[in-house]
């Protein structure tokens, strides 16, 4: 027997071996196609429509009402299914009774659940994000300024993750039936009432995710309109949101079959991390109070360059004395002219009169305890003639537009004419009075303005005397008593002619505000 | 009752996890004392009853899933008896239980109130019940805590919605919010009694 000596065989290449996918990533594919938040993504996005969406659109087209509703509303929207969803997925091993084949895996039980967790938010995150992409798009075709507030969006997006990290936290910890609608309810009670306590910028309720304003004002137009949205109560919301997800996440580690000991030991440190963060969060946001542009301010968070005043060219009226609005307010430009028109009529004109009226930002102020006041600055007259008449009156627009929690249109333009007393008495003696206005000046100083005012359509009210504050009917403005001496020389003067009353009073103005006319001198 | 009557009514209330739902509801009863302690503000003191009647009626619907599946519906004639009695039970101890948490405090809308909003609710969890399982059943009743809650947010501030389908923005004597939850929670005790929760499939 030979030994057969074969003719070497030309070797046949290897057939590339394709690397094994990444267990994670395999993994994360299955449980994206298995999740229950697939199918619970319509019922959040049908709750978004229902309630946030159309809240946002039943506030005026800013995008600083408009985002601060959105962030208000949409958590509370995405809380039953995101929330349900997480904690059925979290107690999905116990209720296919399958805890035993799923604890014999090689890879540690967090990793499997962390992937399980990651699916269920990504749908939630999927739906989120096309919930708002939506909502902006369609604030963007109708505000006339500024542009999207991405602050509101970032503490939405953080919410999420932790409500899934909570709902599948309690689902994986307490697998039972009544887990999944107790956390539902529990999580909505939480986040929903969670802004209930919330008295003042300094109260740690503050936190809640529900508010990007201060508690008790409310989504005012006027907040980041003339200054820079302030991100600080956002960032410690943000951090909030972080730890308590962390937190609910890292808890799952703690079990004695989610891993080895580094494993549950990490977890433990990644537990109190969160906590902590967490904790600090609403420590920094008790120490927070109001500024005067209506925003948050938190001392440890805050950026001094977010201070600034934004720039911006302003929508004028074509008028003799034009309006000046900032132009986030475009579109109420023809309603202010509609509402100062028969004031401005009256004093058009006049030497020394107003050349402008410029909308000014307004100065919020909190008060004692509770409660916070929204203070105007005075109509001040700037400029002197020798600026060759740039004399102008400022202007602070209501806190309620039209259509803003049902706020109408009369109920805007009352308020808007609450500045005629004002303007006339800016006219008339020449010094700056507070918008609420109390009758001064010499006899005929008042008389005449009360005749102007008349004549601009209000109603004189009887006088307020200083710091009485009392309920006025829309239109009316304090005026003097009725039968006295200067409340007929009002009667008088306004029964004139507007020409004639024009007249007289170009002549005899500069007198008038000097104190040199008598009240029987007023025709 | 003969004892095996008695005993197989045990048996289907343990099956169901009726003696936990019946804590879970007492707990919600409690809980609710506890939180009409504090003053709430003009539509939190709206809101907060209804958060209780939807987790009471989340609580009701759950048990009515079933964990034998398609063959308890091959036993004796009176399965559908049993779903029937425990659900209208159910409820009738959820009315009373609010309504006791309510009694010497301010609770928003009443005694009617509470009743009409946990049988619409528990109505529509029992309705998705048949749709989507027992299990599943606590949908209906979350999704439409968020509807209730935009509407007394709503009836508030304004628009408010009118529509009596959305019962828990009505009044508490109002006609129409009564007869829409009571036709709701009729239809899901109907649907309950003769065809019961859905089976699962495949858990």
């Amino acid at each position: 027997m030979t030994a057969a000596t074969g003719v070497p065989t030309a070797a046949r290449p290897l057939r590339a071996v394709r690397a094994p996918r990444p267990i994670p990533g395999r993994l994360l594919r299955l449980e994206l196609r298995r999740n229950a938040m697939l199918w619970m993504a319509p019922v959040a996005i049908a709750l978004f429509w229902y309630h946030t969406y159309r809240q946002c659109m039943a506030q005026p087209p800013m995008w600083n009402l408009r985002a601060m509703t959105m962030q208000h509303g949409v958590l509370l929207d995405f809380v039953p299914p995101v929330v349900g969803a997480a904690a059925w997925m979290g107690w999905r091993d116990s209720r296919r009774r399958m805890t035993d084949l799923v604890a014999a895996t090689a890879k540690p039980r967090l990793a499997a659940q962390l992937v399980t967790w990651a699916a269920t938010t990504i749908w939630a995150m999927v739906a989120y994000l096309g919930c708002v992409g939506v909502l902006y798009a369609v604030i963007a075709q109708k505000a006339t300024w500024g542009g999207p507030l991405w602050w509101p969006v970032a503490v939405g997006a953080a919410g999420i993750p932790a409500m899934s990290a909570v709902g599948f936290a309690a689902g994986s910890f307490f697998p039972s039936r009544f887990t999944t609608p107790l956390v539902t309810v529990g999580t909505l009670f939480a986040l929903g009432f969670s802004s209930q306590g919330a008295h003042n910028a300094s109260s740690p309720w503050q936190i809640s995710p529900q508010l990007a304003f201060p508690a008790d004002v409310g989504p005012d137009p006027g907040m980041g309109t003339f200054y820079h949205y302030l991100p600080d109560l956002s960032i410690a919301q943000l951090m909030l949101l972080a730890g308590l997800a962390v937190a609910a996440l890292s808890v799952l580690g703690l079990s004695a079959d989610s891993g080895g000991r580094w494993l549950r030991r990490s977890a433990a440190a990644l537990t109190v991390v969160g906590l902590v963060a967490a904790v600090t969060a609403v420590d920094l946001t008790g120490t927070g109070r109001t500024d005067p542009h209506g925003m948050v301010i938190i001392p440890a968070l805050h950026d001094a360059a977010n201070d600034r005043p934004i720039r911006y060219q302003p929508v004028c009226s074509r008028t003799a004395i034009p309006v000046c609005l900032n132009p986030a307010y475009a579109a109420y430009l023809p309603a202010v002219m509609a509402a100062l028109a028969p004031v401005l009529s009256e004093v058009t004109g006049l030497p020394g009169g107003p050349a402008r009226i410029s909308q000014t930002a307004p100065i919020y102020s909190q008060g004692p305890g509770i409660g916070i006041g929204i203070s105007v600055r005075s109509p001040s007259l700037g400029g002197s003639p020798a600026d060759g008449g740039n004399r102008q009156v400022s202007l602070i627009l209501p806190g309620q537009l039209p259509g803003q929690q049902g706020t109408s249109s009369s109920q805007f333009a009352a308020e808007v004419r609450s500045i005629a007393p004002a303007i006339v008495d800016l006219v008339i003696t020449g010094a700056p009075v507070g918008q609420d206005r109390i009758p001064g000046g010499s006899a005929a100083q008042q008389a005449v303005a009360a005749a102007l005012l008349k004549d601009a359509g209000l109603q004189l009210a009887g006088p307020v005397r200083p710091g009485q504050i009392i309920r006025m009917p829309n239109n009316a403005v304090p005026g003097p008593t009725p039968g006295t001496p200067i409340y007929a020389a009002a009667q008088r003067f306004a029964a004139l002619s507007a020409a004639v009353r024009h007249a007289w009073l170009v002549t005899h103005l500069a007198a008038l505000r000097a104190g040199q006319i008598s009240l029987a001198q007023v025709p | 009752m003969p004892l095996a009557g008695r005993r197989l009514v045990r048996l289907h209330l343990t099956s169901r996890r009726v003696p936990v739902a019946l804590a879970v509801l007492v707990a919600c009863g409690v809980a609710l004392r506890i939180a009409l302690h504090w003053p709430w503000d003009s539509y939190g003191a709206l809101q907060l009853p209804l958060v209780f009647e939807a987790g009471s009626a989340a609580v009701i619907v759950i048990t009515t899933a079933s964990p034998f599946g398609e063959p308890e519906r091959a036993t004796g004639r009176w399965l559908p008896y049993l779903r029937l009695g425990t659900a209208v039970v159910l409820t009738a101890v959820a009315a009373a239980v609010l309504a006791a948490a309510g009694t010497g405090a301010h609770l928003t809308g009443g005694t009617l109130d509470a009743a009409r909003n946990v049988a619409g609710l528990t109505g529509l969890g029992l309705l998705c019940a048949a749709a989507l399982g027992g299990a599943l059943a606590w949908t209906g009743p979350m999704v439409y805590l968020v509807v209730g809650w935009y509407a007394l947010y709503a009836e508030w501030h304004g628009p408010a919605l009118t529509t009596p389908w959305v019962w828990p923005a009505r009044p508490p004597h109002d006609l129409g919010g009564a007869l829409c939850a009571g036709l709701v929670f009729a239809a899901g005790i109907a649907v309950i009694t003769v065809r019961g929760a859905r089976d699962p499939a495949g858990e």
